[in-house]
């Protein structure tokens, strides 16, 4: 699922690490998100939306068939 | 936004050793355990095996820190259901070669490949088991 995880981290001036420990998972979790290898769960999206201060949708993307995320 | 976290990299490098400590624990058990048995010092070995089990479990449950995470799990997941697969194929096919090869030439699968086969039979019985216990559980 394709996310702006990393480009928010960035611009917040955070390491994975500092951002797996505000949401309580490892900093490999954290990478393997920010290069959409591991869809997180509904608990630590919510988490991670939490902390960027912004809805899921806006951190996630899940590319649906056939729907644009834009549209 | 702007959340600092201190203390992180002690944080990560206390996870780092404890998993270490973890998979320590068990490896060097097994093989103080295989060692001692080798040099005629069976139930030392045994001992020292238990020590490495519950040195595991010590340091798995004696901190607070989170060591594995759902990534980890979601891992655990996939490499048991691959693992699976590959033993079920592997056990299916085996079984009916070595029910047949028996009627079609002269070989004679090993006593040691019955054994083999009911802990298959008894892996599979106990996915089963757990497999219904998780659907049907209120």
């Amino acid at each position: 699922m394709k996310n702006d995880v990393r480009e928010r981290r960035e611009r917040a001036d955070l390491s994975q690490a500092n951002l797996a420990a505000a949401v309580g998972v490892t900093r490999q979790t954290i990478n393997a998100i920010e290069r959409d290898r591991y869809d997180p769960s509904i608990e630590l999206a919510f988490a991670l939306a939490r902390y960027f201060d912004c809805r899921i949708e806006d951190l996630f993307d899940p590319e649906l068939d056939g729907e644009s995320s834009d549209s | 936004m702007t959340r600092t976290v201190t203390s992180e990299p002690d944080r990560l490098s206390k996870i780092r050793l404890y998993r270490r400590l973890m998979f320590g624990c068990i490896l060097g058990g097994v093989a103080a355990a295989l060692g001692l048995r080798h040099l005629g010092y069976p139930v030392l070995g045994e001992a020292i095996y238990w020590v490495g089990i519950l040195g595991f479990f010590a340091v798995w449950q004696g901190t607070s820190l989170t060591l594995f995470d759902e990534r980890d799990v979601e891992l655990e997941r996939r490499a048991s259901h691959l693992t699976l697969l590959v033993v079920g194929a592997v056990g299916v096919l085996t079984a009916s070669a070595a029910r047949m090869l028996p009627r079609f030439t002269d070989y004679a699968p090993p006593s040691e490949l019955t054994g083999a086969f009911y802990a298959f039979a008894f892996l599979f019985g106990t996915f089963g088991v757990v497999y219904l216990w998780l659907r049907y559980r209120p």
